[in-house]
């Protein structure tokens, strides 16, 4: 295994955009998860459930917000991961990945992510990462 | 009503579908990809990326499930999603997954059923690599 990255209390994640996510991204995330919920590819299906045309399956920015943190991180090297779906994602919106490590003991750190559009949060997420200890204090 | 089996999956950790998941959510880590990557890495194979067991849709019925807890499905949404990792998983994973009701109340009033599912995937050895719980809110008609 690679060893752990160091994290300190206060210390941010670079971010990440999508700018902007794509039908063709949901229709890839379908073919590779199997989520055949016509919601996610069928304009009169989705405005006959209220919405304004087809919208993303949540797992997919789900999916985008823990890869953009293992990519950090190293996937062996998560633990828990925890996401809270707050408003629906819509083909053109742009995502924002912003992460934030909010504390740190015994080589565990834990941290909060959020993928947002604009200032609306789309997905409030938690996760918990084996780390080394940092040599330094939290760097703004 | 709980600890009820609302549906069980069986599938392989497959490297061309670590692959194309990895795609699918903008992975960037080359160990998902390339099996150099990965045995640098310290992987016997490569590793899954970490909602990588989101692919059990292929082997689910989302539909009959939602029906069987008698949940309608047009105003059902997921509330939330969490992933325990007990071990990375890797290409030639062998997993099966049972999927279980752990809590069913009404809130607000009852305006709002919130069911709490679990599923522990265990792989051919029988000992569990990653939990799943998914807590579903129905709302009212």
């Amino acid at each position: 295994m690679r060893p752990p990255v160091a994290l300190a209390s206060g210390q941010r994640i670079p971010a990440r955009e999508i700018d902007p996510v794509t039908v063709t991204d949901f229709v890839r995330f379908a073919g590779a998860g199997g989520d055949f919920n016509p919601l996610h590819h069928d304009p009169e299906f989705a405005r006959s459930a209220g919405f304004p045309g087809v919208l993303a399956m949540g797992q997919l920015h789900a999916g985008m917000l823990a890869a953009w943190l293992t990519d950090r991180v190293g996937v062996e090297h998560l633990r828990e991961y925890e996401v809270r779906f707050v408003a629906p994602v819509f083909p053109g919106d742009t995502l924002r990945f912003t992460g934030e490590v909010v504390a740190v003991a015994d080589d565990v750190a834990d941290l909060t992510l959020t993928a947002s559009r604009g200032d609306e949060p789309v997905i409030r997420a938690t996760a918990r990462v084996t780390c080394a200890a940092s040599a330094v204090d939290a760097s703004p | 009503m709980t600890a009820d089996i609302v549906d069980e999956v069986a599938f392989d950790v497959e490297r061309g579908k670590i692959a194309e998941f990895a795609r699918a959510t903008f992975a960037e880590d080359p160990v998902h990809t390339d099996p150099d990557a990965a045995h640098a890495a310290g992987f016997d194979a490569v590793p899954a990326t970490a909602t990588h067991v989101v692919v059990a849709g292929h082997h689910r019925d989302q539909r009959g499930f939602v029906d069987k807890l008698g949940l309608a499905f047009e105003r059902v949404v997921v509330g939330s999603v969490k992933w325990t990792y007990l071990r990375p998983l890797r290409a030639g994973d062998s997993l099966r997954g049972a999927r279980r009701v752990v809590d069913d109340v009404r809130k607000r009033g009852g305006a709002l059923r919130v069911v709490t599912l679990e599923t522990e995937y265990v792989d051919a050895a029988g000992q569990p690599a990653v939990r799943v719980t998914e807590v579903l809110i129905e709302r009212g008609e």
